[in-house]
């Protein structure tokens, strides 16, 4: 009962809530680093998934590469990524953590992509495109508006996924929320540690939330008999 | 009346191999504008290729599509299905659209002006019988029937002077079946449109053609009117195809005005008989005058005599007309 007692007390001392090291600022750069690393992960799967999804072919296959990415541990992605951040002048923290996080945001973001173009009603497409859409237009006004849904759960996937494994970044000198459990861990500190944990969990739970927000505002009109 | 102009659809020579599979083999027929054509014959027969070539859809291995004269083959496919009508059995609406934005569909595509789009829009509901207050429902809110209808609209929205269907009232029931058919037969004569139609349902056929291309692995094995059809089937497997039935299906072609009515025949013997009218056809008089178990049914157009017609008669007619 006393370590909630003293987590209680971490959080209500306010010094931990200013400054370069207070939790603002932590959860800034915790959702910076997520942020850009699904980003990344966007702007190199989307597109392709999309277009895999369109033609109908070769889907599988990227699948499969991509799921290597999930197969690999972070840590030791975050290894790898290391010597070559430090070779390049890219220093510690932020560049080998976000390089190590990519790899993560890719394959649920690309199998939802592909899955949700691929699942719409074929039937659709083929009237769409025999009353003369374009394949662009097949994709831009029939295909990705009726697989959003399903392309968002594979970013809201990836975002939760990312945002809870970001902490590892502490450990290679980078600020974002683990280093309240990197630094609670070597001091000891344990109220810091579970402090730092809690804030983790409710980040990440935040970020399911927003996202199912956000997939009922953007849904497709007219997929339910009584909208 | 008709506001728009059908165009002549022509193959000619027309195959499509998929590997050494042959899909469809030297196809060959003429549809004169305005009429329709039904292309019917068991799963597999080609029908439905056939039907996706004209608008590109799946692309000839060899021959020629004319629409009016001009090879489909040549210039850009999508420029060509924005000219051509296409209704599938499932619609294919657009979910996520309404019944307005999906009727919109190509006159959208061809960049018409919002307010000619909005009055299309209108006279195209009214003409398939649907109210206003469709106009902002979803597909997912209409009955079968009516997302049919809503398919029909759409794919009529830019007055194409051709129109494919593929099967459009196979999947809703009978009874919306045979009301959507006669829907589609007095909105067809009405806009003068060509139609080419798939269907394995050889009654469907009968009902909507002008023309009735009788299609087997590939080939063409009679095209003809559908009186005709039934009357004298090419062969074996047209005269299985139509049925054994299919002196009983002619009579459903056949009125009762164009019929051997006796007009000398004593009226005073006529109490109880059912009364026909000339418009009628043969099949419903038939039944008629099996329900009523009379001989002899009475013409009469509106209060005139016109004479009796005997179950002999028809009898005749069906042997007359379809010789074994």
């Amino acid at each position: 009962m006393t370590l909630l007692g003293d987590v209680a007390g971490w959080f209500a001392d306010p010094a931990h809530w200013q400054g370069t090291h207070g939790i603002p600022t932590r959860i800034v750069e915790h959702l910076e680093l997520s942020g850009l690393a699904v980003a990344v992960a966007i702007v190199l799967s989307v597109p392709l998934a999309l277009y895999l999804g369109h033609v109908g072919r070769g889907g599988f296959v990227a699948i499969n590469v991509a799921n290597i990415g999930r197969a690999l541990p972070s840590l030791a992605l975050l290894a790898f990524a290391l010597p070559i951040a430090i070779a390049l002048g890219l220093g510690l923290g932020f560049w080998p953590t976000l390089f190590a996080l990519v790899p993560l945001a890719i394959p649920p973001i690309l199998t939802s992509t592909f899955v949700a173009v691929r699942e719409v009603d074929r039937d659709v497409v083929d009237a769409a495109r025999g009353m003369g859409l374009r394949e662009s237009q097949i994709l831009r006004a029939i295909e990705i508006p009726l697989g959003l849904p399903l392309i968002l759960d594979g970013m809201r996937t990836a975002s939760v996924n990312v945002v809870a494994t970001a902490t590892l970044g502490a450990i290679v000198a980078g600020g974002a929320l683990g280093r309240f459990i990197v630094d609670g861990l070597a001091l000891q500190d344990y109220p810091q540690l579970v402090a730092g944990a809690l804030l983790v969990a409710l980040l990440a739970v935040a970020t399911e939330v927003s996202f199912a927000a956000f997939a009922r505002a953007t849904a497709p009109a007219g997929m339910t008999a009584n909208p | 009346m008709a506001e728009t102009r059908g165009a002549t659809v022509e193959f000619r020579s027309v195959t499509k191999r998929y590997g050494d599979t042959v899909a469809v083999d030297g196809l060959s027929f003429a549809v004169p504008a305005g009429r329709i054509c039904v292309l019917v014959g068991p799963s597999g027969c080609g029908k439905t290729t056939s039907l996706r070539m004209v608008n590109r859809l799946i692309e000839p291995t060899s021959g020629e599509i004319l629409i009016d004269g001009e090879n489909v083959l040549q210039g850009d496919p999508t420029e060509l299905r924005r000219r051509i009508g296409y209704v599938i059995q499932q619609t294919g609406l657009f979910p996520h659209q309404t019944v307005a934005d999906n009727i919109a569909t190509v006159p959208r595509l061809l960049g018409w002006p919002k307010e000619r789009i909005g009055a299309r829009v209108d006279e195209l509901l009214t003409l398939i019988g649907l109210d206003v207050r469709m106009l902002r429902r979803y597909p997912a809110q209409l009955s079968g029937g009516e997302r049919q209808r809503v398919g029909v609209a759409r794919a009529m929205a830019a007055r194409p002077p051709v129109m494919l269907m593929d099967e459009p009232f196979a999947a809703v029931d009978p009874i919306v079946r045979e009301r959507l058919q006669n829907e589609f037969l007095r909105l067809q004569r009405d806009q003068g449109i060509t139609v080419i139609f798939v269907t394995h349902d050889i009654d469907e056929a009968i009902k909507l053609g002008d023309r009735v291309a009788i299609m087997r692995a590939g080939k063409l094995v009679q095209y003809a009117p559908p009186g005709e059809l039934l009357a004298h089937p090419a062969d074996d497997f047209v005269a299985r195809f139509v049925g054994s039935d299919r002196g009983l299906k002619r009579l459903s072609l056949l009125t009762v005005g164009g019929a051997d009515i006796d007009p000398n025949f004593d009226r005073s013997r006529l109490d109880g008989a059912p009364v026909l009218s000339p418009s009628m056809t043969l099949r419903d008089a038939l039944a008629a005058m099996l329900a009523s178990e009379s001989q002899t049914g009475k013409v009469m157009d509106g209060d005139r005599y016109l004479g009796a017609l005997t179950l002999a008669k028809i009898g005749a007619m069906l042997r007359v007309e379809t010789p074994a």
